[in-house]
């Protein structure tokens, strides 16, 4: 397997994260500040829904990266990846042309694969501790939608904690498999 | 380039640090560590205001912070706009901050933002039940061209609270998430808006702030129809024949309440055997005052203002001819008084058969005319005061170059007369003359000296010279005049015109005398002269100004040779001599 190709994913999926919590910090700052600032750089609902559009399409970007290298490898399992991001791509159109009822439908579809592609990263990790933190991140990703399902609004904030715990366990996951396969 | 394994070694090491690195970050941000938003609200294409919870930001101060966006196409850039700021209070709307600028902040601990804030909070209504709001204009100007927008931001009088770190049973019901940072951004898109034209105003070629017209005399004179304090509508409740509504005719003045004073002249200071006597001026005074707002040929319509005082005991002294050598006065002065001088509407109740039958009436639809009303519009409770020096440029010379002529001038009566002034005492050839009054013998360690003090105290209002509850009356509007005479040199300003056309004033002087109820427990303020000797000449006079500023307000002046305004002659009513030593 070409483990070059795999190192390049983690350290995007690093690189990725740690951009947008750069802007997340430092526009939080900023905006209670009382300095003149362009638009973009407040930390606005609409700049933050605007800021996660461009972090997924990275993370879409990178994924289907991900999967080509795994085919291209002989590794079948990497159109789960590929597939994933395509649904993804094709669900937030629908869902930008207002045809709610298939873009959830194709989302979930989407999101079921998402625990897949964890899955596949799984079983290609090379580390211990990263296989440990991606099977706790694919755990926690699983558990969500039920949760919100059984739950409802009362659980938001334990949803919020949840995804906050998965995000930093993957990104912890990602620098160590990266340092695995760069140095190790 | 990250083909060898060092620089690979290093990327990996960059990779690990950026990644703990967001983690904390994405910590930080989920328990509000940094400003994180709790609710946001879009007010149309107009702007949008964020609310954020968070950790007390270096140098940041709690409060509101609005930015304005200009939006022209698809460019959104910081622009520079007039930004005004007004916040609801439960009786009115009160100016708290404006400025030229992209960005304005206007701190929870603004002291007129205060003032709204705390007016909430003596409702005594728990913050989580209701939510108040700022309004915010924001007028952008580009050639003769300005568009003008209105915001409405909603915020919780709990959240100023929980930010500045104050605990009432009030605030006891307020959420984990309180927002601390309240960001208003202003969108004014230039393609969407319609400009108003700007017609530029012609002043006379003086420029008038619509809200202050001036500061004079260390008085500030507001426009109360645009500014808070503003006067209250009357009565309270509807209980009374007549309703009261303040018109925009509205003459505020915010400054000091002199309480007591002593002056001396330049005689004084020549006077041999008067060099190195000690000034002791003391003040003690407790209880309460209301203020009643009297509207003229309608008398007293309800109490405008009500206050604990409380002052002293406390004294400040001076040696004459070595700590002062100019003429001057040193007085105790109550700092930050605001009242004013407003036109009514008066309406009359629409159905008196209801008023008299149930005691209150349900609508007032008749319309009556106009009145002059002058009421007290805000008083620090306690404790406020402060002795100064005023070498001719305070509120003591004001009342002696301004309201005392002014008064003369605009009602044909002197306010401060022959009457007001009771010739005291005197210090003479080796004897004291106790005219008017008794003069007590205390000793007092002064700067380390011990000396005898003469002491003349008024010992409460109506005892020292039998004056009745009515004289005690005020008649604030002879500030305002005292003032006016002396700018009215230099043209007469927007304000005074404002308030002479208001109505025959000296014919209704009489209705304007706001007499403050008190009910005091302690009240003596006194003037004490040590180091007299035989060759002491002192005559002291006493000035009754409590018309003038509506507290029990007195002065002394000293003169060298003869009571103030050199009488021929003069009655003693109390009238003992008694040798010195």
């Amino acid at each position: 397997m070409n483990v070059k190709s795999l190192f390049w994913f983690f350290v995007g999926f690093v690189f990725v994260n740690f951009a947008f919590s750069l802007w997340s910090l430092l526009s939080s700052v900023l905006t209670v500040m009382p300095i003149p600032l362009p638009y973009w750089l407040l930390y606005t609902p609409g700049n933050i829904v605007a800021a996660g559009a461009i972090v997924m399409a990275l993370m879409l970007a990178l994924y289907a990266y991900l999967g080509v290298s795994l085919v291209i490898n002989g590794l079948r399992r990497g159109f789960i990846p590929m597939v994933m991001a395509f649904t993804f791509a094709i669900g937030m159109a629908l869902l930008l042309a207002r045809q709610a009822i298939p873009a959830l439908v194709i989302l979930v579809i989407a999101y079921v694969m998402l625990i897949g592609t964890y899955i596949v990263i799984i079983s290609t990790a090379t580390s211990r501790a990263s296989k440990a933190l991606w099977e706790a991140a694919a755990m926690v990703l699983a558990l969500i939608p039920p949760m919100l399902m059984i739950g409802g609004l009362i659980v938001i904030d334990y949803v919020r904690y949840m995804a906050i715990t998965e995000q930093a366990t993957t990104i912890i996951a990602s620098a160590i498999e990266a340092w695995k396969l760069g140095v190790g | 380039m990250w083909s060898g394994p060092r620089s690979r070694a290093l990327l990996v090491m960059v990779v690990l640090a950026l990644a703990i690195v967001s983690v904390v970050v994405l910590v930080a941000n989920s328990i509000y560590a940094v400003p994180s938003p709790t609710s946001s609200i879009r007010i149309g294409p107009l702007g949008e205001v964020s609310y954020y919870a968070s950790q007390p930001m270096p140098n940041v101060p709690p409060g509101i912070l609005i930015r304005v966006f200009l939006v022209n196409g698809s460019v959104v850039e910081p622009v520079t706009a007039f930004i005004d700021v007004y916040a609801s209070a439960p009786n009115g709307i009160v100016h708290v901050a404006m400025g030229y600028s992209p960005t304005l902040v206007v701190p929870f601990n603004d002291s007129n933002w205060q003032y709204v804030l705390n007016k909430w909070a003596s409702l005594g209504i728990p913050f989580s039940e209701y939510n108040t709001s700022m309004l915010v204009f924001v007028t952008y100007v580009k050639g003769n061209e300005s568009w003008i927008l209105p915001l409405l931001v909603p915020y919780n009088v709990g959240w100023a609270y929980a930010a500045l770190g104050r605990a009432t049973p009030l605030t006891a019901t307020l959420g984990a998430t309180t927002p601390r940072y309240i960001v208003v951004n202003a969108f004014i898109n230039v393609n969407e808006l319609r400009p108003n034209e700007v017609v530029p105003a012609k002043l006379n070629g003086t420029v008038t702030d619509p809200q202050i017209f001036g500061t004079y005399y260390n008085y500030t004179i507001y426009n109360c129809s645009l500014s808070g304090p503003k006067p209250p509508q009357y009565p309270s409740a509807p209980t009374s024949l007549y309703m009261f509504k303040p018109t925009s005719a509205c003459v505020g003045i915010n400054g000091s309440l002199p309480i007591t004073w002593v002056t001396w002249g330049r005689d004084v200071l020549q006077s041999k055997g008067d060099s190195g006597l000690v000034i002791d001026l003391s003040i003690y005074f407790s209880g309460t005052m209301n203020w009643d707002a009297m509207a003229t040929s309608y008398g007293d319509i309800g109490t405008s203002y009500s206050a604990s005082e409380n002052w002293g005991p406390d004294s400040s002294n001076f040696i004459l001819g070595s700590q002062v050598t100019q003429p001057g006065s040193l007085y105790w002065y109550y700092k930050g008084a605001t009242w004013g001088i407003v036109r009514y509407s008066v309406y009359e109740c629409g159905n008196i058969n209801y008023l008299v039958k149930y005691g209150y009436c349900p609508y007032y639809n008749v319309y009556v005319g106009t009145t002059l009303v002058s009421e007290v519009l805000y008083v620090p409770p306690n404790d406020y005061y402060v002795a100064t020096f005023d070498y001719g440029n305070g509120p003591v010379s004001m009342l002696y170059i301004g309201a005392i002529p002014a008064s003369k001038q605009y009602f044909g009566y002197p306010v401060l007369n022959a009457s007001s002034v009771v010739d005291y005492a005197a210090f003479s050839n080796g004897n004291i003359y106790q005219c008017n009054g008794p003069v007590g013998n205390t000793s007092k360690v002064i700067g380390g000296v011990q000396y005898t003090l003469y002491k003349v105290t008024l010992g409460g209002v109506e005892q020292a010279y039998g004056l009745s509850a009515a004289e005690l009356g005020t008649a604030l509007v002879e500030i305002v005049l005292g003032i006016g005479s002396i700018v009215a040199a230099y043209g007469a300003p927007v304000w005074l015109n404002l308030l002479l056309s208001a109505g025959s004033l000296s014919a209704t002087i009489a209705g304007l005398l706001v007499p403050p109820s008190t009910s005091t427990s302690v009240t003596s303020t006194s003037l004490g002269i040590g180091g007299v000797t035989t060759s002491t000449s002192l005559y002291i006079s006493v000035i009754d100004a409590s018309k003038t500023y509506g507290l029990p307000t007195f002065g002394f002046i000293l003169n060298a040779t003869n009571y103030y305004g050199n009488p021929t002659t003069y009655t003693c009513k109390y009238g003992k001599v008694t040798r010195i030593g």
